[in-house]
């Protein structure tokens, strides 16, 4: 019996995971625990690993498709079975049919079109003499194969390959299927002869600026970075086309994260002016202290835990809200959001209340770094009891965060800026910082919202208050 | 436009570039009193004397290094190899100090010389005479390597080889020196390094060199009654290579075929093809194909040799595979 090998569940709530790359092939001996390929989740890229010994017969998907929880996606002959008869036995059908279907939701994309295309299979041109007589080198998995130029055409013209038959070699979507596709009469496969005026002269529709390419041979093409256009058109006739940007799994992840946020919990924000002028100059004087250990402590972290010891005092705001009770963590574990190229992500400082400040500051950075190379683990991920948001850096005067649910609070953190203060009856420079509280009306009131931040104030105003 | 033989317009070009320039000579084997072996330096001994047209032993290696520290001495030496597959006898004269005289000596001394002489299969010549090495030459920092097609090309281009400061490789066909076709009579240069379109198409860039040309003009008329338009582009210059031409015309037509008479492997074709990729991929419809003399020793028996090279069915079967049909 062939071990068939699923989707695993990397992340605890992923319902799907998207194949960002196979590591292995067909043929390919594999031992437990071996690295079988990287697998996007919802949270982060991880690893899948193997459960098992054996030889891959089959593999079901091609890197880039989504794969729902528990699906199959790879056969393995195990021990004493003989890999081709075991292959022999999927190519009827009954394999796929075998795989458990717990697709988890309709973005899934049925698994790769079941047209009997296996593989890369010789040219189409058995009566012509073969230039090269080498057998045709056989790839590995159903990789979409579509020509350089196709798969330009189908960028500009915001076409899914995937949506597109290709009538090429071994199904390859070559120019002549875009162009096909693009006026709604796809090619008639096998073996399609249009007509040389027809298929050469067809007025390109005005969005494929693939068909006027504006390269200057004499300078290489200009790369084609995602933020920029990808064509600079000469005539200010042209019309400039948008640019398309697929969701990636995080940011699908976001929009569906925030709008259940906003949707769901009735928030209230309180928002608290903290003078921080110690904080700073006790900052400003550990850093000096700290710098043999090439520790830099930053504003942020002061937050961070100051915001720790406030939970403690104020266990209503270290909650969850759950349909019927409202749960109050023991642990304090505190979200970190961290602003990456392609969104966001909120690792987590665990225990955030027995750190001191140097650690806050090691541990931090650790996550940071980690998130941006997406080397998170599970745990660095999950467990949040409380977020803090900080756009500091960016000079921002006061902001409003969305809840990370199931957690009743998160804090935005501003800048910390020098401006007049009234101090007794005088205008003197000081240096303020706003922080706002999001709070889940459900599970925090007003009060108690406000009663927080206070204690946030009081802390960060009067640092040494954190030494009790 | 006088019709005159692609043998006549190098005589032709050699013979203007003596009398333009008391600087320029020519030696090799039979040249002189035989008038070339392959009668390209015809009558040239009785116009210019022996001080300029000078026949030598069988001794490759030694005229062709003689040929390189007169041309350091300030002369312009045309050396003829009765055929290029002797020039492998000199070929540390000409990589060696040819090509890299100028670097070596930190720009003291140039070397304007050029080697010419008849190349390629041309029937019955068997394994050791038949050698295409423009690829060997090409491969070299330091050479100008130069194949004309046609008769024009031919004198065009070897005037303007004689005028290079540098070595030029000038690789004739022995199969085209009997071609015959319109050349511009007197002053007439084609400047090295340039491509040119001898045939216009949309479908497909057909690029090649040398003899060659003649069958893949044949295989785009074929292509044409198929409807399939192939733009026919002659290199005329291997190094250094034309890449913008051959852009140009692949951003147009997004398929290439490179049809040479060379052996496949490390040949100039799978160079241009690497170029060419390197800079255009993503306007590539098809794999570019190539076309080239199949890989085994030059046998002597001509239907084996024909079987071997570039031909027309073998040409269209490639076209066919790039743009699908």
């Amino acid at each position: 019996m062939p071990t068939e090998v699923t989707m695993p569940k990397l992340s605890p709530t992923m319902e799907s995971g998207v194949i960002a790359q196979w590591l292995v092939k067909v043929g390919d001996t594999i031992k437990e625990g071996d690295v079988l390929a990287d697998i996007e989740t919802d949270k982060a890229t991880m690893q899948m690993k193997s459960y098992d010994d054996g030889i891959i017969v089959h593999i079901d998907h091609p890197a880039g498709d989504e794969v729902a929880l528990g699906q199959r996606v790879m056969v393995l002959a195990k021990k004493g079975e003989d890999p081709k008869q075991v292959a022999a036995g999927l190519g009827l059908g009954g394999g796929q049919a075998a795989a458990p279907s717990k697709a988890g939701g309709d973005e899934v994309k049925p698994a790769v079109a079941a047209s009997g295309s296996t593989g890369a299979t010789t040219s189409g041109n058995g009566q012509q003499e073969q230039e090269v007589a080498e057998p045709p080198f056989e790839a590995h998995g159903d990789r979409l194969k579509a020509s350089p130029l196709a798969r330009k055409m189908a960028e500009s013209s915001q076409l899914d390959l995937n949506r597109i038959r290709g009538t090429g070699p071994g199904g390859r979507i070559i120019r002549r299927d875009i162009e096909a596709y693009l006026s709604g009469s796809p090619v008639q496969a096998p073996a399609p002869v249009p007509a040389a005026t027809a298929a050469e002269t067809a007025t390109p529709p005005a969005s494929t600026p693939a068909q006027a390419p504006v390269i200057r041979p004499a300078t290489p093409p200009a790369p084609a970075a995602p933020t920029a256009p990808v064509a600079r058109p000469t005539a200010a006739a042209v019309p400039l086309a948008a640019q398309r940007i697929p969701h990636s799994r995080m940011r699908k992840t976001i929009a569906q994260r925030m709008l259940q946020a906003k949707q769901t919990a009735p928030e209230i924000h309180v928002t608290v002016e903290i003078r921080v002028d110690k904080m700073v100059a006790i900052r400003e004087d550990l850093n000096r202290q700290l710098a043999a250990e090439n520790i830099k402590l930053s504003l942020g972290d002061f937050v961070t835990k100051a915001v720790a010891i406030a939970l403690r005092r104020h266990p209503g705001l270290n909650a969850s809200y759950e349909p019927d009770a409202i749960v109050r963590h023991r642990e304090i574990n505190i979200g970190i959001a961290v602003a990456l190229d392609e969104g966001l992500i909120v690792p987590v400082l665990h225990r955030a209340d027995t750190l001191g400040l140097a650690e806050i500051r090691r541990q931090s950075e650790a996550l940071a770094v980690a998130a941006r190379s997406k080397q998170l683990t599970t745990e660095q991920l999950t467990g949040s009891t409380f977020t803090i948001s900080n756009l500091g850096m960016f000079g921002i005067h006061q902001f409003d965060a969305i809840l990370n649910l199931p957690e009743v609070g998160i804090l935005a953190v501003a800048a910390a800026e020098r401006r007049p203060v009234v101090e007794g009856d005088k205008l003197v420079p000081g240096t303020v910082l706003a922080v706002t509280l999001t709070a889940d009306h459900r599970a925090v009131d007003g009060a108690m919202a406000a009663d927080f931040v206070r204690t946030i104030k009081r802390l960060l105003e009067e640092p040494a208050m954190m030494l009790l | 436009m006088p019709l005159i033989s692609y043998r006549e317009a190098l005589n032709q070009a050699m013979t203007e570039e003596m009398e333009r320039d008391d600087r320029v000579f020519i030696m090799g084997e039979e040249v002189a009193q035989y008038d070339g072996a392959y009668k390209v330096s015809q009558g040239m001994l009785k116009k210019f004397g022996a001080r300029r047209v000078i026949d030598t032993p069988i001794s490759e290696e030694g005229f062709a290094g003689i040929g390189i520290g007169a041309a350091m001495a300030g002369l312009r030496p045309v050396i003829e190899f009765m055929t290029f597959s002797f020039s492998l006898v000199a070929i540390d004269q000409i990589v060696n100090n040819a090509a890299n005289m100028r670097y070596m000596s930190g720009g003291q001394f140039a070397v304007p010389i050029v080697f010419r002489g008849s190349s390629g299969m041309a029937g019955c010549l068997a394994a050791t005479h038949s050698h295409r090495l423009e690829a060997w030459y090409a491969h070299i920092p330091g050479l100008t390597v130069m194949m004309p097609a046609t008769p024009a090309d031919a004198k065009g281009m070897l005037k303007s080889a004689i005028r290079s400061d540098d070595p030029v490789i000038f690789m004739e066909h022995e199969v085209l020196y009997p071609e015959r076709g319109e050349v511009p009579a007197g002053e007439h240069l084609v400047p090295i390094g340039k491509a040119d379109i001898k045939r216009p198409g949309s479908d497909v860039t057909l690029i090649t060199y040398s003899r060659s040309l003649k069958t893949t003009l044949a295989a785009a008329t074929q292509l044409a009654d198929e409807g399939i338009s192939a733009e026919v582009i002659d290199l005329r210059t291997i190094r250094p290579l034309d890449l913008d031409t051959l852009l140009h015309s692949i951003i147009k037509t997004h398929r290439a075929v490179i049809i040479e008479e060379d052996w496949p492997y490390c040949g100039v074709g799978a160079g241009i093809a690497d170029r060419v990729t390197q800079r255009v991929f993503d306007e590539l419809d098809a794999p570019i194909r190539r076309v080239a003399t199949k890989d085994a020793p030059v046998p002597y028996n001509r239907a084996l040799e024909d079987s071997m090279l570039p031909s027309v069915p073998r040409i269209v079967a490639a076209v066919h595979d790039v743009v699908y049909r």
